[in-house]
């Protein structure tokens, strides 16, 4: 009896203290939409609405997108970004997941803490940076990898800047200074997998390969989509990577490279921002459609 | 790798596992002590990648222009050069170095007060809690985080001005605090790593959300928090393009356009640039200032990354 | 008790649910409405949108806002220094240099808020008019603001770049005439005659091929180096023909002419592809540079500057013309405007500004890095060149020569040349391919660039 009467007017005094249990919900956001709306929203539909219409204002239908579809550097654009795109997901999925895996396996936490910082601190280096870095990386008279470049037959920075390398060249870039990044958050999520489950997979004679792909992996689904969300739509977007050697070799490498480049040349050499918009609608579609596909696949949504 | 079966037998006795495995497994496994390399030379083959550049610029910094082309890549200059880049770059438009450094200091640091302040609730809120367009919401934040920035800047600008801000460090503070990527990053760590019985507890105690917030989810919340402000620390202290179109004055830039400013008045890139030639070596340097605080703010956030925060919260 | 709870709560939710929903909602409409009534609703046209004529705002005097880059900032201070009563705002920014587009880009931004633009502005660039009238920004200068005889006082062409339907919208900073520079001391010491023409120019690289392998008569690794032989040689790759024409043929006689010469030098290795500012160029070949032709700030930034070359070596000479051309050619990189913003509220100030950093001895002919577009403050700055003895011969007459003879069919279109070359030849060179067969790849790029800028294209 007593035992029942407080469970229940305890649940009643919950009721009634939330009439509306969303309320705390909207409070706890509140701040978050407003800077939302600013920040996100109103550009963002201002910059839909730059993409169907002219200078003066008016519609324009889809006369943007077709500016932009009939410009020469359009379709090489795209043909650069898919590529990039293959070698860019391969490599960050494979390498961020596989490193994040050995690093955590690793026994002496102070290795595993010095490798995490060393693998970010590429990451520090954002763009302008990283320009002079670059430059005298893949020039192989001044290269402290020269060797490498050497053995594999290049002689002079032109060489090693060849259009045919660009997508390997920009991959390894995009990874130098994002993988670091992504290792630690990765890292993060696989300590919070509860320490039994990982033991008791160990005792049932599970090696590191199989724990690996039967339970961390799974468990890191949602971090893994997220990261694959975010990659694919940062592979799209391609633009800090071809700029920042176009400003190291001068315009000879990584110039008009990408659809994010071309759009930025609309913008701001040619001051047509309705062009501009409607490539950055084009690449904003490619990464919702993606966004979604993997969101529907792994039920990125759900509160579990 | 021999720890795992140390550790293995040490939880031998304690784990609820089911059937201990057989005896043949165990010696198998005790047996096969020689490490496999492969790990060890996976991570090692990285480090080298990572490092290396890093390496370079940390001894470009101690050389004279001369030595970083004719010299040996990875040979230390001399504590001489090191002092004459110093000097120059100190001196570069009278101490702008530190200016740009105290100005990136105050914007990152402003925006990840008013980052967390607000992502860590809004991301709890969208994991833990069930409201009114709580669906909207992730899915209008994914959107604005997918949207390519170059057309951004134009709206972004007129609104700034609209409300009198161009000028002021607000105009930069405010945007950097809208910061998605960290709400995302809330949203999963909470839909993954808070189990939903812990709050529940707590409700039918009678806590308030807001007391389940504060008591329950923000003490465990502590990695992210890290996290997100770790990589909201950087992404502000990073950004090139919203400071470089925003600030009018060279006075107001943040150390991220105050290289670029220097790269620019580097005579392999501007020939005629005349006397006030930045070096190559001195730009290094610039570039290893512009990178320790970040390195500094990584350091101590990892502190906080630390495994099993929520052993024994919950009976299983 | 509950269920009527239950379902208050529901309504409060709902109302409350809906009341945030249309308070977000009109918080956006807010926001937006608020944006677009702020901007011009234009692609940065002035509202008057008419390119001739002049209406001056309003004058209220007020600061100067001046905006140079580092290289420049001496000036303005100077002139601060020696004009205290005029209030100035100097403001330093990336001078436009490399491509930046900034400028273009603030001031777009500063047509759509219509305020913020800048008195005076320095840019590194030759091509600003061409966008820069159609925003309204620059002001024309020779219909009254500035003295006719002033403005007889710059080069010949100098300030061509600068103007439209004959009115001029910038003035000149310096000019990058080009000429030969050639080391005397190794000259005297293997007997060689510097050439005048390009025939004995080729010769000689032959002769330097066979009998000092290794060293330089030239290089073509550059993104400025189509300004440097193909400007001079007459090339018609950048014949501007009005606002927005272009007539672009590369593949003329007088262009594969210098393509064939370069070729003959690259194959034999005495001109080089590797860049003169590239690690690779500075570690090999300082030293053995025999002759190099390029602009006049070649022997500040590139001799004294990069390489450190000893003095009392190099020297300057006329650069080479074809045999029995009348009308001898130079070409030029570089240089620098100045430019007045028409929407100045203190056009007296910024005028004698504009004139003085221009113009006045104190600054162009005893501080500035670069040979001086206007005529007598470059007689000073070659008087001080002469006095610091660093070079072998008596470098102002070639310098001034070439300062009235740069070739006026190369113009400053809205697209780089200088990025073209360096995005179309220069891999194919850094590849092997002859210059002569990369021709036709230049023309059609060019064309290209030009057409996505809205240009008209002709080829002949």
């Amino acid at each position: 009896m007593s035992a029942a009467t407080p469970g229940r007017a305890r649940a009643a005094r919950s009721t009634r203290r939330a009439p509306w249990p969303g309320r705390a919900g909207h409070g706890f956001v509140a701040a978050y939409v407003l800077l939302l709306i600013a920040f996100g929203v109103v550009p963002t539909v201002y910059a839909i609405y730059f993409a169907f219409t002219n200078a003066d204002g008016h519609i324009s239908g889809l006369s943007n997108f077709s500016n932009a579809a009939n410009d020469f550097r359009f379709l090489p654009a795209i043909g650069h970004v898919a590529l990039y795109l293959l070698f860019w997901l391969a490599a960050l999925v494979i390498f961020v997941v596989g490193l994040a895996l050995l690093l955590h396996r690793l026994a002496g936490q102070g290795v595993s803490r010095a490798l995490r910082f060393l693998y970010y601190i590429p990451g520090a280096l954002a763009g302008a940076a990283s320009v002079m870095v670059w430059l005298f990386l893949l020039d192989p008279s001044v290269s402290p990898a020269s060797f490498l470049l050497r053995a594999l037959g290049y002689d002079t920075f032109g060489q090693v800047i060849a259009p045919g390398h660009l997508p390997v060249l920009f991959t390894l870039i995009a990874f130098w200074t994002g993988a670091g990044g992504w290792i630690v958050v990765m890292y993060g999520a696989l300590n919070n997998i509860p320490h039994d489950i990982i033991e008791a997979a160990r005792i049932d004679g599970a090696g590191a390969w199989q724990s690996a792909r039967r339970i961390q992996i799974p468990l890191l689904r949602k971090w893994i989509v997220y990261m694959a969300i975010l990659a694919f739509a940062g592979g799209t977007q391609l633009f800090v990577e071809p700029q920042l050697l176009s400003q190291a070799s001068v315009g000879v490498a990584g110039r008009d490279y990408s659809l994010n480049q071309l759009s930025y040349d609309f913008a701001f050499q040619n001051n047509d921002v309705n062009t501009a918009a409607a490539i950055s609608v084009e690449l904003l579609l490619i990464g919702l459609i993606a966004a979604a596909l993997f969101v529907a696949r792994s039920g990125f949504f759900d509160a579990d | 790798m021999p720890t795992d079966t140390h550790t293995a037998r040490a939880h031998a006795a304690p784990s609820p596992a089911g059937t201990p495995p057989p005896a043949g497994e165990r010696t198998r496994r005790r047996g096969r002590v020689p490490r496999n390399p492969l790990p060890a030379l996976v991570l090692a083959l990285f480090l080298v990648f990572f490092v290396l550049p890093v390496a370079w610029l940390l001894l470009a910094a101690t050389k004279t222009d001369d030595q970083l082309v004719h010299g040996n890549p990875l040979s230390f200059g001399s504590w001489h050069a090191l002092h004459a880049n110093w000097t120059a770059l100190t001196g570069y438009q009278d101490d702008a170095i530190f200016l740009w450094l105290r100005n990136s200091a105050v914007y990152a640091f402003l925006a990840l007060i008013i980052t967390l302040a607000v992502a860590i609730p809004a991301g709890y809120a969208m994991a833990m809690t069930q409201f009114r367009g709580r669906r909207t919401l992730l899915i209008a934040t994914l959107v604005v985080m997918l949207m390519p920035n170059a057309t951004l800047v134009v709206p972004l600008f007129l609104e700034i001005n609209a409300v009198h801000l161009i000028g002021s460090m607000w105009s930069i503070i405010l945007p950097y605090a809208f910061y998605p990527f960290g709400v995302y990053l809330t949203y999963i760590y909470f839909s993954t790593a808070l189990p939903n019985d812990l709050l529940d507890a707590a409700r039918l105690d009678g806590c308030s959300e807001f007391g389940v917030f504060r008591r329950i989810a923000l003490p465990l919340a502590t990695p992210v928090i890290a996290l997100v402000g770790f990589f909201s620390f950087v992404a502000n202290w990073t950004n090139y393009f919203l400071p470089y179109v925003l600030l009018p004055d060279s006075s107001q830039f943040p150390i991220q356009v105050g290289l670029g400013t220097l790269l620019d008045d580097v005579p392999q890139f501007n020939p005629t640039v005349g006397s006030l030639a930045v070096q190559r070596p001195e730009l290094a340097l610039a570039t290893l200032l512009a990178i320790t605080p970040v390195l500094i703010v990584f350091l101590f956030s990892q502190r906080f990354l630390v495994a099993g925060m929520l052993a024994g919260a919950t009976k299983d | 008790m509950n269920a009527r709870l239950r379902a208050d709560g529901g309504a409060l939710r709902r109302g409350a649910g809906r009341r945030a929903g249309l308070l977000a909602a009109a918080g956006s409409a807010l926001a937006l409405a608020a944006v677009a009534a702020c901007s011009s609703g234009g692609g940065g046209g002035s509202a008057s949108g008419t390119q001739n004529g002049f209406k001056p705002a309003a004058q209220t005097g007020g600061t100067l806002t001046v905006w140079v880059d580092s290289t420049r900032l001496a000036a303005a201070q100077l002139y601060q220094k020696q004009n205290p009563k005029v209030k100035m705002k100097i403001v330093t920014y990336d001078g436009d240099a490399n491509g930046s587009n900034y400028l273009q880009t603030k001031v777009s931004l500063f047509n759509r808020t219509r305020g913020g633009w800048p008195d005076v502005v320095f840019s590194a660039e030759n091509n600003e008019v061409t966008w820069a009238v159609p925003a309204g920004f620059a002001a024309p200068l020779n219909k009254g603001l500035i003295a006719q005889a002033t403005l007889d006082g710059w080069a010949s062409g100098a300030n061509a770049p600068c103007t439209v339907d004959g009115t001029i919208y910038c003035l000149r900073n310096d000019l990058s005439q080009t000429v030969l520079w050639y080391n005397e001391k190794l000259m005297k010491q293997w007997g060689y005659q510097v050439p005048t023409t390009w025939e004995q120019y080729q010769a000689l690289g032959q002769k330097v091929a066979t009998e000092h392998p290794g060293y330089l008569v030239g290089d073509a690794g550059d993104t400025f180096t189509p300004e440097i032989y193909l400007w001079a040689a007459k090339c018609g790759a950048n014949q501007i023909t009005g606002a927005k024409a272009v007539t672009v043929n590369t593949t003329s006689s007088n262009c594969t002419k210098m393509a064939g010469l370069l070729d003959t030098l690259i194959k034999n290795k005495t001109i080089s592809i590797s860049s003169v500012f590239s690690s690779d160029f500075d570690k090999k070949e300082p030293g053995k540079i025999l002759m190099l032709p390029g602009p006049a700030w070649y022997g500040g930034a590139l001799f004294q500057g990069t390489f450190k070359t000893a003095a009392g070596q190099i020297a300057v000479a006329p650069m080479p013309q074809w045999a029995g051309d009348t009308s001898p050619s130079v070409g030029n990189v570089g240089g620098g405007t100045w430019l007045l913003s028409a929407h100045s509220a203190n056009l007296k100030a910024a005028t004698a500004f504009l004139t003085w950093v221009t113009t006045a001895d104190d600054y162009q002919g005893k501080l500035a890095p670069g040979y001086p577009a206007y005529s007598a403050a470059a007689k000073t700055w070659l008087a001080g060149q002469a006095a610091s003895g660093y070079y072998a011969n008596d470098i102002a007459a070639p310098l001034q020569a070439a300062a009235n003879q740069v070739w006026p069919g190369w113009g400053y279109g809205q697209f780089s040349q200088e990025a073209i070359w360096a995005a179309t030849v220069t891999p194919g060179l850094n590849a092997g391919k002859s210059l002569v067969s990369l021709l036709p790849a230049w023309q059609s790029a060019i064309e290209n660039y030009a057409r996505s800028d809205g240009y008209q294209v002709a080829t002949s």
